[in-house]
């Protein structure tokens, strides 16, 4: 079959009316067909019925676990953007003192609020 | 418990021989439908060796799910359901990935390797089908992997993806015209 009418016959094969049954034979028929390896029915007992399979789930465990880390320190991440950016507007530059809220603070009133004098 | 051959016995013969703990039974399931996983695992995740874990899983659920099998549908019924389930499942989560870490489009999520085939006809026309249904939108994919590669009619397919026979329709219509456009760029 030529790429042609493999399309031709891709295509045929999502009509309503077609006989799907006939359509995957011939696609079949031109070594279009899908298998697991030869021993996979092995490999799927052995995960089954030996110890390795609670070692496989809790290497997912650790594949989840990394994930939600990955997203909440992306989050982090964006909170951080955002509170720089908020600073930056509200106080109009990022030194130290905006930081830490005193950048339009007189270092006399910053000592008399510390000593009470 | 089931001793013997296993090749002639029913579907229900072996689910209870496994419930029973009979290795080997649970052995001929995997053996008699590991080919229709494959067919939609792979049809929908690329012809690759990763398919193979996500098959695998099928089957390690279908274990561990007979206990609520009670037969009123097909065993391969249900085994295909686990199939799309887990299938759709793992599209989601390279979605997901992709489009947090990576650049790569809709069509690099996937990888599919061409079968061996001395015959070069057969190897163009396998690339054909597996590059056109990687560059399918999955609900679209889906049906199309059922209709083509399973071989399923509407009424089957409307069963194991639980949606009513008009979205079906609807959707290999809807399917069917990008494909169209799919195979008119290749």
């Amino acid at each position: 079959m030529n790429p042609s009418e493999v399309k031709k016959l891709l295509i045929s094969s999502l009509n309503a009316d077609a006989d799907p049954l006939d359509v995957s034979g011939r696609l079949e028929k031109e070594g279009i067909s899908y298998d697991f390896n030869k021993n996979f029915s092995e490999k799927v007992l052995d995960k089954l019925y030996s110890a390795g399979y609670n070692v496989t789930r809790e290497v997912e465990f650790v594949k989840t676990m990394n994930f939600a880390f990955y997203r909440i320190a992306l989050t982090g991440v964006a909170a951080i953007v955002i509170l720089l950016i908020s600073i930056f507007l509200m106080e109009g530059s990022l030194s130290f003192n905006s930081f830490l809220g005193l950048s339009d603070s007189y270092d006399e009133s910053i000592v008399c609020l510390l000593t009470g004098n | 418990m089931i001793k013997g051959s296993y090749s002639g016995k029913t579907e229900t013969e072996l689910v209870k021989a496994s419930l029973e703990g009979d290795k080997k039974a649970f052995g001929e399931i995997v053996t008699r439908y590991q080919k229709m996983v494959a067919r939609t695992v792979k049809g929908m995740l690329g012809d690759s060796v990763f398919a193979e874990d996500i098959g695998q899983e099928v089957f390690i659920k279908l274990y561990y799910s007979l206990p609520e099998f009670r037969g009123e549908a097909k065993l391969s019924t249900y085994i295909q359901k686990i199939a799309v389930n887990l299938t759709l499942n793992e599209i989601k989560r390279r979605k997901r990935f992709f489009s947090m870490f990576s650049q790569k489009g809709n069509n690099e999520m996937f990888e599919f390797e061409v079968a061996d085939s001395d015959n070069e006809e057969r190897k163009e026309a396998s690339e054909i089908v597996n590059k056109a249904l990687m560059a399918m939108d999955p609900r679209f994919r889906i049906i199309a992997t059922m209709r083509m590669l399973q071989g399923y009619s509407t009424k089957e397919t409307a069963e194991i993806l639980d949606l009513p026979i008009g979205t079906v329709l609807s959707r290999l219509s809807r399917a069917q015209d990008q494909l169209r456009n799919i195979l008119k760029k290749m």
